[in-house]
């Protein structure tokens, strides 16, 4: 157990002596693997942002349709028998006058306003969710709904927001396929990194397996050098990303605020930032065994 | 304690460096290995110091058959031995002292303890006040030393050196082989491959002589 120990701090402070050595271009590897870092982690930041703000603001309704001041229940009736057997409709729900003076009294901010109505200026309404997102679909059954008896207007709302939703989730495919690309390419640079080093300290490796380096000596020192690099890509990659955010965020905020929205993109937090150190060691972990048992061995047995 | 036992060692693609060799080596024993270059004292020595396994035959070190061994088993044995190569293999990106610290390192020895058997290796060899120097600038003879200093800092039981005053004058060449001499006395077993007629010590020596890489004849000479 010991003698474990003083191997690993050993072969620990060897790397860090080695790496204080070629400070510079050391850290110019781990500014490479940092940005290969960074890539994804910025493009997951604004989607995710962007999904929550789909998510706060979606409501369930795509058309709305506001009945006149006199419709009578007759009539209402008769637009609901019409929705219910109408093909193209996912589903939809009626909300009277009534019920939208109650919901809209229950938010504080609107009572004085309201005190002051004599009568309930606020129409029937039916909500609708089409089956379908196509844009003529949805016009002809606009077209449609507004020669109905009884209808004041139909709107049409947030399919935007749902095209939204779908066009997030291909840009999650999307980081996906880059986060995985720039996962090859972080294999290989931390991959021949090694390989270089193997190159400078052939002799060493040499001599300390003539006089009785195991093999495990020998690949310590480039394990800890190889999860050195993830781990310093990965703080340098959440210092870039954190500052290209709140680049992002300076202008962001102001069009958010014509917006009246308080919309900001969100800073990489706790998980993802663990999610990405535990990626990067293990990249460079297994980018380093790999490089140091295909470049040693050969010479000796 | 070491026991060779009609051994045969092939490389790929050429011929036997060594044929059916048989001799033992007892402990503190001071051994000669002569012969005219590519006769197979080097890899005589390999397969001693269980850097190489023979092609056929046995080879016993303490016992343990060698080309029995599980691969990862092979460095605990090398670490009995100390080594002093043909071409020094100082390790020149550093000091004298780092250079000696590499056996102990490998033994996971280090701190205050590594540092006293390192600076009394260094004494032994007369570099002490050279610890801070690098390799480079050493003179061959000082070199020579150095290796040796790196090969004793683990005390070994066994030390083997390839040529050690292979390309050194006279005068240096009797240090050298007078230092081996002292390691011998202490209870070491010293084992010198050489090409040259020997400037040897006084002491009681075997000789393994080889010629082609057959064993031609072993001699022991004792202490005049």
């Amino acid at each position: 157990m010991n003698s474990w120990l003083t191997h690993h701090t050993q072969a620990l402070k060897l790397v860090i002596a080695r790496f204080q050595q070629n400070l510079f271009s050391n850290l110019f590897i781990a500014l490479t693997i940092a940005v290969s870092l960074a890539l994804p982690m910025i493009v997951y930041l604004v989607l995710s942002s962007f999904s929550g703000l789909v998510s706060t603001i979606k409501s369930d309704s795509h058309l709305s349709l506001f009945l006149k001041q006199d419709a009578t229940p007759t009539m209402i009736d008769s637009i609901h028998n019409t929705l219910a057997t109408r093909e193209g409709l996912k589903q939809f729900h009626f909300i009277s006058k009534e019920d939208a003076l109650k919901q809209l009294m229950i938010d504080n901010n609107n009572q004085d306003i309201m005190s002051t109505l004599t009568e309930n200026p606020l129409p029937d309404a039916f909500f609708i969710e089409p089956a379908s997102l196509d844009s003529a679909a949805i016009q002809q059954l606009k077209e449609d709904l507004s020669q109905l008896d009884g209808i004041e207007t139909v709107q049409v709302d947030d399919a935007w927001l749902k095209r939204l939703g779908y066009l997030l989730v291909l840009g999650k495919k999307a980081i996906f396929i880059l986060a995985l690309l720039l996962g090859f390419a972080l294999f290989t640079v931390i991959g021949n990194t090694i390989r270089m080093q193997i190159l400078t300290q052939q002799e060493e490796i040499e001599v300390s397996q003539l006089i009785g380096a195991t093999h495990s000596f020998i690949r310590r020192p480039f394990l800890y050098s190889g999860a050195i690099y993830g781990l310093i890509g990965a703080l340098l990659a959440l210092i870039i990303t954190s500052i290209v955010i709140w680049l992002f965020n300076l202008s962001v905020s102001t069009l958010a605020a014509e917006y009246q929205t308080d919309f900001s993109l969100h800073l990489p937090n706790f998980n993802v930032f663990l999610i990405t150190c535990i990626t990067a060691i293990s990249i460079g972990l297994i980018s380093a065994y790999i490089a140091v048992s295909k470049s040693l061995f050969k010479s000796i047995n | 304690m070491i026991v060779l036992d009609n051994v045969t060692k092939r490389y790929p693609g050429s011929q036997e460096a060594l044929s059916n060799a048989s001799f033992s080596i007892e402990q503190g024993e001071m051994v000669y290995v002569t012969g005219h270059s590519g006769a197979g004292k080097s890899t005589l020595l390999k397969l001693v110091a269980a850097i190489e396994r023979p092609s056929n035959g046995t080879v016993l070190i303490n016992n343990q058959n060698v080309s029995k061994l599980r691969e990862s088993a092979l460095p605990y044995i090398r670490r009995k031995f100390g080594l002093v190569f043909q071409d020094h293999k100082l390790l020149y990106d550093r000091n004298c002292y780092h250079n000696v610290a590499l056996p102990l390192a490998i033994n996971g020895i280090t701190g205050a303890d590594a540092a006293k058997r390192i600076r009394a290796a260094l004494d032994k060899v007369g570099l002490l006040h050279k610890e801070k120097v690098m390799p480079i600038t050493l003179s061959g003879g000082e070199q020579q030393r150095l290796a040796i200093a790196r090969a004793v800092v683990s005390r070994p039981s066994i030390l083997i050196a390839d040529e050690p005053t292979g390309n050194l004058d006279k005068n240096y060449a009797g240090d050298i082989l007078n230092l081996f001499g002292a390691f011998q006395q202490v209870g070491v077993t010293v084992i010198i491959a050489t090409h040259d007629a020997l400037g040897t010590t006084n002491q009681a020596h075997k000789i393994l002589h080889l010629d082609h890489g057959r064993l031609t004849s072993q001699q022991v000479t004792a202490d005049e």
